[in-house]
């Protein structure tokens, strides 16, 4: 009995650290905005807070702005986050088969994920830019594809393309690890068999692959899906939401909103409107990839 | 026992006598500069000279984070005594109680230093009924204007009126090697928000506010604002103005003037070492923006000194912001580069006698302050919007600045 008591406590003190920094950092920064969006907020601590219940959120489902910057973080999301998964696949497949100087394109293919976003931000910005950017460059005077430079980041149609672009380029590397961590688990056996039943590549990767590697589809999904909501520095420093706020999304929406107008309150709803929609995808994310297929 | 009571208060007393008070100073002069230099390997030591129970403990912040750290040491509580702040959050700081009235504070003082700084810079440190700074260094944006390519285009000089400057845009643009692109423009800028809308609408007799801050309907969709307006957005269509000002990328201002590519730029002071820098050769012609109706109009720039309302040394901060707004301590700024805002230095020898500072000086005796209004930022983007609606997205543009002026009253009336 005594024994039990102990290994209870010696599990709570194990769990302590990691519990005490998620209360800290995580709950209490959420019940925190909630309790903000609440009040017209004055970051003076000095000055009183002015209750005014709901009518942040009031506000908010009448703000076109916001919306935009809903469906802009959707879409970034549906195209990043496949692009990333299937780009990601591809290549590991490809380095599972043990080509020459596989560990150095291993390695190459992961940079873009530890470069700084706001270096490769101001990067793409040069990439893009209307005149002499590379990327109208390859077009137009390489491939002859266009006979006029494309004004990428000054049209609203075509704004949102280098940030998903650099979205999916900066992912694809940990996407590929991830995978390559999947195929590894999968057995040599099964590939074999297959083989001997006549199946092609297609069908190799099509009906044994893609089925074995389900969880670790699913733990992407889930991870790049939150990932996908957070964009913020490229859009931040490619466009700053422009033109006309074609391109805000819901972080640099709630950043100017909060930081540059002073609308804590405001931006506080923001977050957690924003936090509930994330929190609601992943889980019905997660009941999805639930079913076990082997 | 009580002897160690008297000794603990007699050591209070003599701190609090002789001991040396500490003020802080967040500033933003990068710390290459020769103005970082100046400050702290001589301004700051002269200073504590000055005042021997006075310590200035300077911090330098990237201008980039400046704004978060702001925020960040308001909720906390702990800014510093002495910050130098950019003009247009002041109002934005001064609203929310974060920032010292100085004529509320110290008025006798105030009142009678407030008539020696120019009105442009002095009026962005005003919001309400206070004044929440005094003005620290000014700068605003004047015409560059090529030599060379207004030479070739049969240009004897910059143009001096509205009409000759529309006319010169124009003419200096042009498809050089005949593959039906133009590769030579007679104008760029990098953005359409009022640090470059505002010379446009000024010059052409236009205005964002009223004179008093208080009114947008009638004043930002006046005529005369609508025409700077359209008189831009029909050189853009026409494509006379160069696709950087609705954020196109592309050879940026200051290298495609350089470069010959830009025959007329609109730039600050800063243009002449970043542009000296990377084209030592480069020929740099100033001129002051050309007059329209409402005359030769830019927009101001620059920097203000505040104090913290949370500071615990205010005697001591105010000591050191009178003496960075001194004669003696201007004037040495002026050296390195930095624009003075006190009248008595406009005339003075070190300022004609610069290579270039007498056309911003002069600039400046007409420059417009961005307003200043804690809800100048919103104003910023609105107008900002307003620009982007018609230029690009190809709005009638009294509709645009009539949009615009619905959305400003909106922001005022969250401030009454």
């Amino acid at each position: 009995m005594k024994r039990e008591v102990r290994r209870k406590w010696a599990g709570f003190l194990f769990v302590l650290p990691g519990l005490l920094s998620y209360l800290i950092w995580t709950l209490y920064p959420i019940i925190k905005s909630f309790l903000m969006s609440l009040y017209k907020w004055n970051i003076n601590p000095r000055i009183p807070n002015e209750f005014v219940g709901l009518s942040n959120y009031v506000k908010l489902f009448h703000d076109d702005k916001f919306y935009t910057a809903l469906i802009n973080t959707l879409k970034y999301v549906i195209v990043t986050v496949p692009g990333q998964m299937i780009i990601g696949l591809l290549i590991a497949v490809l380095l599972t088969r043990g080509l020459k100087g596989q560990t150095f394109f291993r390695l190459l293919y992961y940079l873009p994920v530890i470069t700084s976003w706001v270096v490769v931000s101001v990067l793409f910005q040069y990439l893009f830019a209307t005149r002499g950017g590379l990327v109208n460059y390859l077009l137009k005077d390489l491939l002859h594809l266009i006979n006029r430079d494309i004004r990428w980041l000054a049209q609203e149609n075509t704004a949102m393309i280098p940030i998903y672009v650099l979205g999916i380029w900066k992912g694809i590397g940990w996407s590929m690890l991830i995978f390559l961590a999947g195929l590894q688990g999968i057995p040599k056996q099964l590939y074999e068999a297959a083989r001997i039943d006549g199946a092609n590549g297609w069908m190799l990767l099509r009906k044994i692959t893609i089925p074995m590697l389900r969880p670790v589809i699913a733990f992407q999904t889930v991870m790049l899906t939150i990932g996908g909501f957070n964009v913020f520095l490229s859009v931040y420093v490619i466009t700053g939401g422009g033109p006309r706020n074609s391109t805000q999304v819901l972080s640099s929406y709630m950043f100017k909103e909060a930081f540059d107008y002073f609308h804590f309150g405001y931006g506080a709803a923001i977050a957690v409107i924003f936090f509930l929609i994330v929190f609601t995808i992943a889980q019905i994310q997660r009941k999805l990839f639930k079913r076990e297929i082997y | 026992m009580k002897k160690i009571f008297l000794v603990l208060a007699l050591m209070v007393v003599v701190v609090a006598v002789f001991g040396v008070e500490e003020i802080t100073f967040w500033h933003t002069y990068s710390t290459n500069s020769g103005e970082y230099k100046l400050l702290t390997e001589k301004i700051i030591p002269e200073f504590e000279k000055l005042h021997p129970d006075i310590k200035v403990v300077e911090t330098q912040v990237n201008y980039d984070d400046m704004r978060q750290r702001l925020i960040v040491s308001t909720a906390t509580g702990e800014l510093a005594d002495v910050i130098r702040m950019d003009i247009i959050w002041v109002p934005q700081f001064g609203d929310i109680e974060v920032l010292l009235p100085l004529n509320k504070a110290f008025p006798n003082e105030f009142n009678k230093l407030k008539d020696q700084f120019l009105p442009g810079p002095l009026s962005t440190c005003y919001w309400n009924g206070n004044y929440y700074g005094l003005p620290l260094d000014t700068n605003t944006r004047v015409l560059l204007w090529n030599k060379k390519l207004f030479e070739e285009a049969g240009l004897d000089g910059p143009p001096e009126t509205m009409e000759e400057f529309v006319n010169d845009i124009k003419l200096l643009t042009k498809d050089k090697d005949g593959d039906g692109q133009t590769d030579q423009w007679g104008y760029a800028d990098y953005g359409l928000g009022p640090w470059n809308s505002i010379p446009w609408i000024y010059s052409f007799g236009g205005y964002i506010l009223d004179p008093t801050n208080s009114k947008a309907e009638g004043y930002v969709n006046s005529d005369e604002s609508i025409k700077a307006l359209e008189t831009f957005k029909d050189l853009y269509y026409d494509g006379y103005i160069a696709d950087t000002v609705v954020g196109g990328g592309g050879i940026g201002t200051f290298e495609g003037y350089a470069e010959d590519v830009y025959a007329m730029i609109i730039a600050g002071p800063w243009s002449w070492p970043i542009i000296k820098g990377q084209y030592p050769d480069a020929e740099i012609n100033f001129a002051l923006f050309p007059a329209g109706k409402g005359g030769s109009k830019s927009v101001v720039g620059g920097e203000d000194i505040v104090i913290s309302a949370f500071s615990e040394h205010k005697e001591a901060a105010w000591e050191f912001a009178k003496y960075m707004t001194s004669y003696e301590v201007q004037k040495a700024f002026v050296e390195v580069s930095q624009m003075p805002v006190r009248k008595d230095l406009v005339e003075d020898p070190i300022i004609q006698n610069h290579p270039y500072f007498h056309t911003f000086m002069k600039q400046l005796e007409t420059a417009v302050a961005r307003s200043p209004h804690p809800g100048w930022n919103q104003i910023n983007d609105i107008m900002d919007l307003a620009w982007q609606n018609a230029i690009v997205a190809d709005y009638n543009p009294d509709f645009a600045l009539w949009e615009a002026a619905m959305d400003i009253e909106e922001v005022l009336s969250e401030f009454e």
